[in-house]
């Protein structure tokens, strides 16, 4: 099998729950997503509340079965080969739930470890190593409710890991990490990177999945909207180049949308001007007349991975049907 | 077995100090004193077996039924429903394991029964035959874990998983000859009685306190197994069922 090879590639995934009320409509959670993930690669999944990535990542650990199209993970299809996926996956399920908090964190680990088909002197050695890795080995005796948040969540990455396998699936893995332990935690994805591990993770960090992802997948009302390279992904509202300034006096400002090709003038954080263009000789029109007028302080910049989610999810307006 | 184990020390760790099994470990001894107060007050000291199997079968039941009803429901509220789905492991070997463990704290109340009888009566039942005794108790371990098995999907689906324990409770001593021997019911009662692993249990341990020899002992035993198997292939079958639906349904991770 060649690097390249898929890990994760679903086709037309939909899914749809039942409102519980009778005669309701159905609420479609997901509707034909297409997605392919390589292996070894490191892959987000961006949207906002209730865009159904919780509901991709179920349906990939095969806890929800998907109402039409397939899903495969190394090939092998969540329903129909749901045994062999499990074996697979190490999942990570966000939040401070989903552990047992009257046992100590070596007995959860220890127990799923067991689940996983681990036994013995190999059980308590992968055990103690993964408490090592996430920080934990000074607390394996505490009761994990008297654990933290964050070393809850260090605690799910832990037993994500226990089986050692080849795909991660991550829902929202630094929901309540301090800034510190975020950052610990890219390090960690980086590690994960190195040994080989594709990952498929959620988040609403949109730094985090800039600083980690190879690839982003900007998700929607249950479509896959759009996929790139966070690098890449400024492409998507390429027709607008930015410029950057600090301290333009107000009259130049007031006059730069009279410039042919600006398509937006905006205050925007530091005292910061951000002028939109339409193409470059806009963007040198606009550059000439700032220094023409000694305003010093001035940058262009490509659009980053959280204006890109804005200008796609955030400002769709009322254009979207429900 | 070996994850069956794993799931049983599993169990008792997280259910060390629980609430259901201190109730249990406390109330046996009392049903103790109870019985024998009132077969000495009507002078019937030859049912003292009775009172020190009632107690025993009563709490092995009755933590077989609150096994099955919290496993399940706790799992889910703990949010550790998923991944325990998402496990490779099989759930009826840990499901059973973990059955299995709660009920087993029940023969505590064995040895609990038979102190108190000794202690607060003077009468220290002796132990005619103690490999009928302790086989019994291990027999009717599973036997009792693998009825209750039948119980705990139910619960999956249904919220008033308390109302349906309790109804289970008295019924269930009653049909199994626990209080009341199985021949003084009502005759059209004891073939449904027989269907029951608790009246062949409750016979089998009476038996075995009793100095006359045990007849039959290893095909009585035979059924109570038998009993407690097809009660565990039938939980384990409605069990695989229900996370179907639940799977098809996404009810999983609600409560
Ligand atoms: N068990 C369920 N029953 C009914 N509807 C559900 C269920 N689970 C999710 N939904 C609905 O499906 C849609 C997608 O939900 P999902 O949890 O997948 O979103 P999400 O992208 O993970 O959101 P968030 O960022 O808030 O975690 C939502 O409209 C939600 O209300
Ligand atoms: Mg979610």
């Amino acid at each position: 099998m060649t690097d390249r090879a898929t890990a994760v590639e679903t086709r037309s995934l939909t899914r749809s729950y039942g409102t519980g009320r009778r005669g309701g409509s159905e609420v479609y959670a997901l509707r034909g997503v297409d997605l392919s993930v390589g292996q070894g690669e490191v892959h987000g999944l961006l949207g906002p509340n209730g865009a159904g990535k919780t509901t991709l990542c179920r349906i990939l650990s095969t806890i929800l079965l998907p109402t039409s199209g397939t899903a495969r993970i190394m090939g092998r299809d969540v329903v129909r080969d749901a045994d062999a996926v499990k074996r697979c996956i190490g999942i990570v399920f966000g939040g401070d739930r989903g552990l047992y908090g009257r046992l100590t964190v070596g007995d959860n680990l220890r127990f799923w470890a067991a689940l996983y088909g681990l036994r013995g002197t190999g059980l308590r050695r992968r055990c103690q190593a993964l408490l090592e890795r996430m920080g934990l080995a000074h607390r394996a005796d505490d009761r994990v409710d008297t654990l933290s948040r964050g070393m809850k969540q260090r605690l799910h990455l832990a037993r994500g890991l226990v089986a050692d396998p080849p795909l991660l699936i991550l829902d929202e893995p630094t929901v309540g990490m301090d800034p510190v332990a975020a950052q610990d935690f890219r390090v960690l994805v980086d590690g994960l990177r190195a040994d080989g591990r594709t990952i498929l993770l959620t988040t609403h960090d949109m730094a985090e999945a800039e600083a980690v992802c190879d690839r982003v997948s900007l998700v929607d009302h249950g479509r896959i909207i759009a996929t790139r390279a966070p690098a890449g992904i400024g492409a998507l509202i390429s027709r607008y180049e930015r410029i950057e300034a600090r301290g333009v006096p107000a009259e130049v400002a007031a006059a730069l949308p009279d410039i042919p090709g600006v398509v937006t003038v905006r205050a925007a954080a530091g005292e910061r001007l951000r002028i939109e263009t339409e193409d470059t000789s806009a963007t040198r029109a606009v550059l000439r007349r700032l220094v023409a007028e000694d305003v010093t302080e001035v940058a262009t910049s490509r659009p980053t991975l959280e204006e890109v989610y804005l200008h796609l999810i955030g400002e769709r307006g009322m254009t979207v049907e429900r | 077995m070996r994850l069956f184990v794993t799931a049983a020390r599993f169990q008792l760790r997280h259910l060390a100090g629980s609430p259901a099994a201190v109730q249990v470990c406390v109330t046996a001894p009392l049903l103790t004193v109870v019985f024998l107060s009132i077969s000495d007050y009507a002078g019937r000291t030859d049912l003292s077996p009775y009172a020190v199997v009632a107690p025993t079968l009563m709490s092995l039941w009755l933590l077989a039924l609150h096994a099955a009803g919290e496993l399940i429901t706790e799992e889910r509220d703990l949010g550790t429903l998923e991944g325990l789905i998402a496990a490779p492991a099989r759930l009826g070997t840990v499901v059973m394991g973990r059955m299995c463990a709660v009920t087993a704290i029940g023969v505590v109340s064995f040895a609990e029964s038979w102190l108190a009888a000794g202690l607060v009566f003077g009468r220290w039942l002796a132990f005619p035959h103690p490999l009928v005794v302790v086989a019994c108790l291990l027999a009717t371990v599973w036997a009792a874990a693998g009825t209750a098995s039948i119980l705990s999907p139910l619960f999956v689906l249904m919220p008033s998983a308390r109302v349906i324990q309790n109804t289970l409770s008295y019924p269930f001593y009653l049909l199994g000859g626990v209080l009341v021997p199985v021949t003084f019911l009502p005759g059209w009662v004891q073939p449904v009685s027989r269907a029951v692993f608790l009246s062949w249990s409750a016979d089998l341990l009476r038996d075995g306190l009793d100095p006359a020899p045990v007849t039959d002992a290893v095909a009585r035993l035979a059924v109570i197994l038998a009993l407690g198997s097809a009660g565990c292939a039938i939980g384990l079958m409605l069990l695989r069922r229900v996370l179907n639906r639940v799977r098809r349904l996404g009810t999983l991770a609600q409560a």
